[in-house]
């Protein structure tokens, strides 16, 4: 009754602009007749990586606002940033020390004033100062976590002959077709030109027709040989947990979460090597939001509690010293790394190419991913 | 096509009522024509615009080239081989790309029209009540998200999935069948099943509109039910068959999403590479070029596929 009462006042007029918007109100109507409070802030927009966007890697950001910010979740550094230059308005991105100078040369990326940082001054010192944190003389990147690329595998599954000599060369052999995934980039050609015998230092910026040269031969045995290509480490993870690849290109957290289920699962020695990386958080200049809310949001990525979930719960390493204070012994020991620095040594760090040297990547691995048959 | 049947009327076009009547018919079109023009022309002409600009690192060059359709069809002396096919171009990735992307639809839209005829025929003979409970239950697949449909296809087809457990646990297999996900096949299956709904409704409808006398008739005059149907039956419902075909075959050569999600490198199409051309490469000149190469050749080939046919001749016969 009193519904229909209410509704008879209504069309008489006779109902209060304040009465009808309780009213609306109460059936969530509200928010979307009310006009936009003019002050609220735009609320933070992060381009980050599958995974991190759970609320335990920014906890003191979540505190602070009471909520989380947007996310865009990307699979390759290249995508973000062909994403940001068509416009999608970002605050603040997660590159990684090879691929920041992207961010920057395209004009994106702002300066750092690690002033307003309050955790700055517990960052590793080699990371404050490592190429990629410091581009062209300016702070353009806080690094937060670091880890391995490698060549992850189940030794219950791989046999004796992979174990006898451990090789990346099992991603570009036609007896381990459909049994292993690469990841979807173009470090599929790059390894595999290291497979053949060529250093890093030189695989990283290879160009032109000897760019072309090594897709066709190891780009496309690559493409071929893998099961699929991998963009999300949840997928390549419930491959390997199922069996159903025995090798994958892998991160540390793919170690951690199959061990925590139980699987058998080890990074391998191979004779090539494996990687290092170390990411990071960047300002981007495209963002809407207030300066301070991504400044909050990297500090609080920068917290020694953000570093105990990371090494505790995905095996990586966090660039805040006290992180390692705080952590799990057992996780620390688990993860095998301690000091980024003495991991930097033992591995081959991840190198920037040029622009030109990664558009150039970009498009031949796009290219031999196409003409697979 | 529709306006070619409305009789012309010559000489009434200054009588102020139906002037007003006119009018009155763009009013009602207009939001239509409106959201159409917002939304589809401007695009259009934007995607046409810059497929003439190029892409220099960073920047954006607006001055006007033909360059990327230069790109497309520039000639080189060492021909890709694909399947035996060679294409002798020196950027053979779209054309070869193309190609494929046409044969996987065309096989798409085979599918579906396989599985939907008997299913639009049975519904327009055989259900005699609750027609309209039919349909829904047919509409029923699209009450959940395409993407949802795609992930379930690839727990169907996974390595620990539907088919490979039920086959091992009947003991029919020892190991998993690796050949159902990540290639061309795992696109057309899903293609054909997301689109199958889509097909079932107009050939239904033309169907059910063929006049159940001429069926007497041919039985009658002593037709066999099999002679019956390809007599009458086929040739009536032929138009709705038709519009059926264009209504998969056009969008799934251009999908994207499901060879993104079931198909591998192996079943990467043509809007996979407009895809990664905007989106990775940012390249969006030349994505824009080759989405446009790609609509000419579609209409090119749906028109040539309708003038084959005769669709004139038969829209007027139905008339």
């Amino acid at each position: 009754m009193k519904r229909i009462k209410f509704i008879d006042r209504m069309s008489q007029g006779k109902v209060s602009r304040r009465d009808m918007m309780k009213a609306a109100g109460a059936f969530g109507v509200g928010t979307m007749v009310l006009p936009r409070v003019a002050n609220a802030a735009e609320v933070l927009t992060c381009l980050e990586w599958g995974g991190y966007d759970a609320p335990e890697y920014f906890q003191a950001y979540v505190d602070k606002y009471g909520a989380q910010p947007n996310f865009s979740i990307f699979a390759g550094e290249e995508d973000a940033l062909a994403k940001v230059l068509a416009g999608f308005a970002a605050d603040v991105m997660h590159p990684c020390n090879y691929s920041v100078a992207r961010f920057v040369n395209a004009g994106v990326a702002s300066e750092i004033d690690t002033a307003r940082l309050s955790h700055w001054n517990d960052i590793f010192p080699a990371l404050q100062s490592a190429e990629g944190v410091i581009w062209e003389g300016k702070t353009v990147m806080a690094p937060a976590d670091f880890g391995n690329s490698g060549l992850a595998y189940r030794p219950d599954l791989i046999g004796e002959e992979f174990l006898a000599n451990p090789s990346w060369g099992i991603f570009y052999d036609e007896k381990y077709t459909g049994r292993v995934a690469m990841t979807d980039n173009e470090m599929a050609i790059i390894i595999g030109a290291m497979v053949g015998g060529m250093p890093y230092e030189e695989a990283y910026k290879l160009e032109g027709d000897a760019l072309v040269a090594a897709a066709k031969e190891w780009g496309t045995k690559a493409v071929n040989v893998s099961r699929f290509l991998w963009t999300d480490s949840s997928e390549v993870q419930q491959a390997m947990a199922s069996g159903e690849i025995i090798a994958c290109y892998a991160w540390n957290d793919l170690i951690a979460n199959l061990r925590a289920e139980g699987i058998p699962v080890e990074f391998a020695k191979t004779k090539e090597g494996s990687f290092t990386w170390f990411c990071g958080l960047t300002l981007l200049n495209t963002g809407k939001a207030d300066e301070q809310a991504a400044y909050d949001f990297i500090d609080a990525w920068l917290s020694p509690e953000t570093g105990k979930t990371l090494i505790e719960g995905s095996g990586y390493g966090h660039a805040n010293v006290k992180s390692f204070e705080i952590a799990d012994p057992e996780a620390i020991a688990n993860m095998g790394i301690t000091d980024p620095v003495a991991m930097m040594k033992d591995t081959l760090v991840f190198r920037t190419p040029t622009d030109a040297v990664q558009e150039g990547f970009n498009k031949v691995w796009s290219d031999t991913k196409a003409l697979k048959g | 096509m529709a306006f070619a049947s409305v009789p012309a009327r010559a000489g009434s076009q200054r009588d102020p009522a139906i002037l007003r009547r006119r009018m009155a018919g763009f009013g009602l079109l207009s939001p239509a024509l409106l959201l159409m023009v917002l939304m589809l022309a401007l695009p259009v002409m934007a995607l046409i615009l810059m497929s003439f600009w190029t892409q220099d690192g960073f920047e954006l060059d607006r001055t006007f080239t033909l360059e990327n359709y230069r790109q497309l069809v520039a000639t080189t002396d060492e021909p890709t081989i694909w399947f035996g096919i060679p294409f002798p171009f020196a950027y053979p990735v779209p054309a070869i790309l193309m190609l494929k992307s046409l044969a996987m639809s065309l096989v798409a839209t085979v599918a579906v029209i396989a599985v939907a005829y008997p299913m639009a025929y049975f519904m327009a003979f055989r259900i005699t009540r609750h027609k309209a409970l039919w349909i829904i239950l047919i509409t029923i697949p699209f009450w959940t998200s395409y993407l949802l449909r795609v992930f379930s296809w690839k727990i169907v087809l996974g390595f620990n999935g539907a088919i490979n457990s039920g086959l091992k646990s009947l003991g029919l297999i020892e190991e998993p069948l690796e050949f159902l996900l990540y290639n061309p096949t795992a696109v057309v299956i899903t293609l054909a099943h997301a689109w199958v709904a889509f097909a079932i409704l107009p050939i239904y409808v033309s169907l059910e509109k063929i006049d159940r006398t001429l069926l007497e008739a041919a039985s009658d005059l002593g037709d066999s039910r099999l002679k019956r149907f390809f007599r009458i039956t086929l040739p009536l419902s032929a138009p709705g068959t038709i519009a059926a075909s264009l209504l998969v075959f056009i969008p799934t050569v251009g999908d994207y999403v499901t060879p993104a999600l079931v198909g591998g490198p192996g079943g990467t199409m043509i809007g996979s590479l407009v895809q990664d051309l905007f989106l990775k490469q940012n390249n969006a000149p030349l994505g824009a070029a080759v989405s446009i190469v790609m609509m000419l050749i579609i209409a090119t080939l749906v028109s040539l596929f309708l003038w084959a046919i005769g669709y004139r001749k038969l829209r007027s016969r139905r008339a």
